[in-house]
């Protein structure tokens, strides 16, 4: 089933339960998924180098999604960020997508919603 | 008692000298003279009254020879004419004769004298000599009223000449004694028998009689006490010639005690042997007794003096006198005499001096009286205060000194500055407590006490005189007066004690104050009579006031808390429930994905479904935790708790929302309700958040709201609270208590939910139903104690 020539949708969520619903969502739209707890996990992960996205969770234990967005710029790391979260508000999800996020979704979203995100 | 001697000779004079010393006794006037008129012999006292010099034969009874009318030389020139013309007819006629006149002293002066004269004969008749009495009488007039009634109306045209015999004059002679109240004695020594005078026989109590009487018998009748020392005295002049002289009682056979005054001589044969006393007896007690009256009232004075602390003291012309008790008063003494104003002034306290020294200066310059307080200094350093009070004395408009009295009054001006301090201090207590005492007779309309304090509550000064009830009832505020009106007049009629809690007045100086007034029926006296205190209550009851809005404020701070906390409460639970409603609806699509393939595939679609069942589970959970939060959150502490007392309780703690929109909260609470077992917070929140919704349905236009509880058919307690509100806007009156369920703006959607939560942990349940009219009822039940605990 796996691929090397497949895109990978990285999933960044302290949530199991949502880490693993999200990871058999894209599975089941046919990409590879990888899920992390933390950013710092994330970062440790030698990425590929074929197309890929990252979806994040606004809301993350050690770091928030938004600072570690800013991590991300800060090292150069080139990749689109699909915010997902249980509580946004439109002043944070303004400041995300003018920080270079792809798209920002409500938990609960709808599965096309996210698919058409990472698409 | 004149001697008949029968066996006289014809040279019976001179006379015997025994009988010279008793004819010497006799308080009168006794003469001798030859049958010519010629006097002979003149006893001590007339001699002595005469100025005869002490050898002149007629003290001795030696005939000189004298003219006929010696006797007349004696008397007052207006005298001398009717007096010979009286004496030359008894000498003519040989009789009886009785006149009064005046006799010349050894001084020149002049006094009259009650004259009896007899003749004494031999047994064949011949005239002997004439013996005649003197007796002193301040006037002609009573020397007429000495006479009885029958003797002046047998006085012939030629008045003062009268005739009778022995026996007439003798009479006459009884008379005289008696009205001098002298009578004689005569005690034989050698026989103790005792002849006496009728005179001394009426001293004596007893008829007179003229046989002597025994000795002994005259013994008996000297008062006890007085008979040794009367015959002791008797015995020393028998003794040593000492002239018997004793004053002593007599008890008469009435039982009567009277005084006497006996004089006595003792006769004495030539040998030297006394055989005879001869005296006189004078009834004194008349005298005596007014003696021992004047006596008694100086004693009386003086006692009276000494015990009201009292002296007085005149200060005139003749001197300065100070009875004893002043001295007393003084610490002076009273051998040296009254003091000097100096001497007075320095016994003065220095700081009274001043004033007093003025007050003698005016006294003495303008004849002015006074009454005053002031302090003296004794010479033993003793402290006193004396009030004095002087007058004047003015005897027909002239002058004539100041009389006065002066009192020690340390003990009452001690008494009265105590009194005056207590009062002084109680003012201050009222004063600085703002309580006022009182009595006063409602009915009557009289006070008879009201202390500065009780003007000063009702806004008037002390200082500006007393004022009628009727000012300080006008003071009361009007809109109180009719209930205080009313709680006096109740408890006059039914005498009963009252308490106006609360009442005001306004001042006129226009500031109203709120005052307590207590009065108690006076039970012993007069209807309507009472007495009490007055209290301003104002600062107390501001400061209630503000201790009120601070309670008032902790509990809406603490509504506010309650609110804030479910807001934060339901904020954390909807972040908690989102995630596992996200993580399944997300597993769902992906379950719906792999069932979509072609062909399906089953195995990642049970996986997705089986993750959805969790996540589903996981929400629930989340549910759970919010009942459990009751549950096993806070153990409960479960107690003995009486639904109107937390409907109380709630009640004052909602009053200001009540008041702000003007709802009217009604208790109707059954009075036999059993207690109920239940964690007091959280029966507490339940009323609470059931009655701030029924206050949330009146916000707009006010209303009623009624709790209303009883026992229902299955022995719970039913609890039914009820407004006139907007009422319930849902359909299902089930809804309203699920979570998140709100109407109201501001509302978090979780009050009823708890509610419902809390009371279905209790073992309780609650349901609302509409009004007919308007609002909406919320009910729940709780289980009496023995069901809670089974």
């Amino acid at each position: 089933m796996k691929s090397e020539g497949l895109p990978t949708v990285f999933i960044v969520d302290d949530d199991s339960d949502m880490r693993e619903a999200i990871t058999d969502l894209v599975e089941s739209a046919g990409l590879r998924a990888e899920s992390f707890a933390t950013g710092e996990e994330f970062l440790g992960k030698q990425r590929p180098s074929n197309p890929s996205c990252l979806v994040l969770d606004v809301r993350l234990p050690e770091m928030s999604g938004l600072d570690f967005q800013r991590q991300l710029a800060d090292t150069n790391i080139q990749i689109p960020i699909i915010f997902i979260t249980a509580h946004g508000d439109i002043p944070m999800s303004v400041r995300a997508l003018k920080s270079g996020a792809v798209e920002f979704l409500t938990k609960p979203f709808r599965d096309q919603d996210l698919l058409d995100a990472i698409h | 008692m004149i001697d008949h001697a029968d066996n006289a000779t014809e040279e019976r004079p001179p006379l015997g000298a025994e009988l010279r010393v008793a004819l010497n006794l006799i308080p009168a006037h006794t003469w001798y003279a030859n049958p010519s008129g010629a006097l002979t012999f003149v006893n001590e006292r007339g001699s002595d009254y005469l100025g005869l010099p002490k050898d002149h034969p007629l003290r001795f009874g030696i005939n000189t020879a004298a003219g006929g009318d010696s006797l007349i030389s004696f008397l007052h020139p207006a005298d001398q004419e009717e007096t010979s013309t009286v004496w030359s007819t008894c000498l003519h006629i040989g009789g009886v004769g009785q006149m009064s006149f005046r006799v010349r002293s050894a001084e020149g002066e002049y006094c009259w004298f009650l004259s009896s004269v007899e003749p004494v004969r031999a047994s064949d008749g011949t005239l002997l000599y004439w013996i005649g009495i003197n007796l002193k009488i301040e006037d002609p007039m009573q020397a007429e009223s000495s006479l009885s009634d029958g003797d002046r109306l047998a006085t012939p045209p030629l008045s003062q000449l009268m005739y009778g015999d022995l026996k007439e004059s003798k009479a006459r002679l009884e008379e005289a004694q008696r009205v001098a109240h002298v009578g004689y004695w005569v005690w034989n020594l050698d026989t103790d028998r005792v002849t006496w005078s009728d005179e001394t026989y009426r001293i004596f109590g007893l008829r007179p009689q003229e046989s002597p009487i025994d000795l002994a018998t005259v013994r008996e009748m000297i008062h006890p006490e007085d008979r040794e020392s009367v015959f002791r005295t008797a015995e020393e002049a028998i003794r040593n010639g000492v002239r018997p002289d004793s004053e002593h009682r007599l008890i008469l056979p009435s039982g009567e005690v009277r005084t006497v005054h006996s004089l006595g001589a003792v006769k004495r044969d030539a040998s030297g042997r006394a055989y005879e006393m001869f005296g006189t007896v004078q009834d004194i007690t008349d005298r005596k007794r007014t003696e021992e009256a004047l006596q008694r009232t100086q004693f009386y004075l003086s006692e009276g003096q000494r015990l009201a602390h009292m002296g007085s003291w005149a200060f005139n012309a003749a001197g300065h006198y100070w009875s004893d008790e002043l001295y007393k008063i003084y610490g002076l003494d009273p051998n040296n005499g009254a003091p000097t104003v100096e001497q007075y002034l320095a016994l003065v306290h220095p700081q009274d001096r001043a004033s007093i020294a003025e007050t003698i200066k005016r006294m003495l310059e303008e004849h002015c009286g006074f009454d005053q307080i002031e302090r003296i200094v004794r010479p033993d350093g003793q402290l006193r205060y004396v009030r004095a009070v002087a007058v004047p004395v003015v005897e027909q408009g002239v002058f004539k000194g100041f009389v006065g009295t002066t009192m020690d009054v340390t003990e009452q001006e001690l008494l009265t500055q105590e009194l005056r301090r207590e009062k002084a201090y109680l003012a201050e207590a009222q004063s600085l407590t703002h309580i006022g005492s009182w009595a006063a007779n409602f009915h009557t309309r009289q006070n008879f006490h009201l202390s500065d304090e009780v003007y000063r509550l009702h806004g008037f000064e002390p200082n500006q005189g007393p004022l009628a009830l009727e000012r300080f009832w006008d003071t009361l505020h009007p809109e109180d007066e009719p209930i205080v009106r009313a709680t006096l007049e109740n408890a006059i009629r039914t005498r009963t004690d009252y308490d106006i809690r609360e009442f005001r007045v306004c001042r006129p100086d226009g500031s109203v104050r709120f005052l307590r007034t207590i009065g108690h029926h006076n039970r012993t006296g007069e209807l309507g009579e009472y007495v009490g205190i007055t209290m301003d209550i104002t600062e107390r009851k501001r400061a209630e006031e503000e201790r009120e809005r601070l309670r008032q404020l902790e509990a809406d701070l603490a509504h506010i808390n309650r609110v804030n906390m479910m807001g934060e409460l339901a904020a954390a639970l909807a972040h908690e429930i989102k995630q596992p409603i996200a993580a399944s609806i997300t597993s769902a699509s992906a379950c719906l994905r792999w069932l979509a393939r072609d062909p399906p595939d089953l195995e990642r679609a049970r996986s997705a479904a089986t993750r959805i069942e969790r996540h589903g589970n996981r929400a629930a959970d989340v549910m759970n935790r919010l009942r459990s939060f009751y549950k096993k959150g806070t153990p409960p502490e479960r107690e003995m708790l009486k639904v109107a007392d937390i409907v109380q309780e709630i009640t004052v703690l909602l009053r200001k929302e009540t008041v702000r929109y003007a709802i009217t909260i009604h208790s109707n609470i059954d009075a036999d309700l059993p207690d109920i077992l239940a964690d007091r917070v959280q029966l507490q929140q339940v009323f609470m958040n059931l009655m701030l919704n029924a206050i949330e349905a009146m916000k707009l236009n006010g209303g009623e709201l009624t709790i209303s509880s009883r026992l229902n058919s299955e022995g719970q307690v039913i609890v039914s609270i009820s407004d006139t509100g907007v009422g319930l806007p849902m359909e299902s009156t089930e809804k309203i208590f699920e979570a998140f369920q709100t109407t109201k703006p501001q509302g978090t959607g979780m009050g009823l939910a708890i509610t419902r939560s809390i009371l279905e942990s209790h073992g309780g349940r609650v349901w609302a139903t509409r009004n007919q009219d308007a609002g909406a009822t919320f009910h729940f039940t709780l289980p009496v104690e023995a069901e809670a605990q089974a």
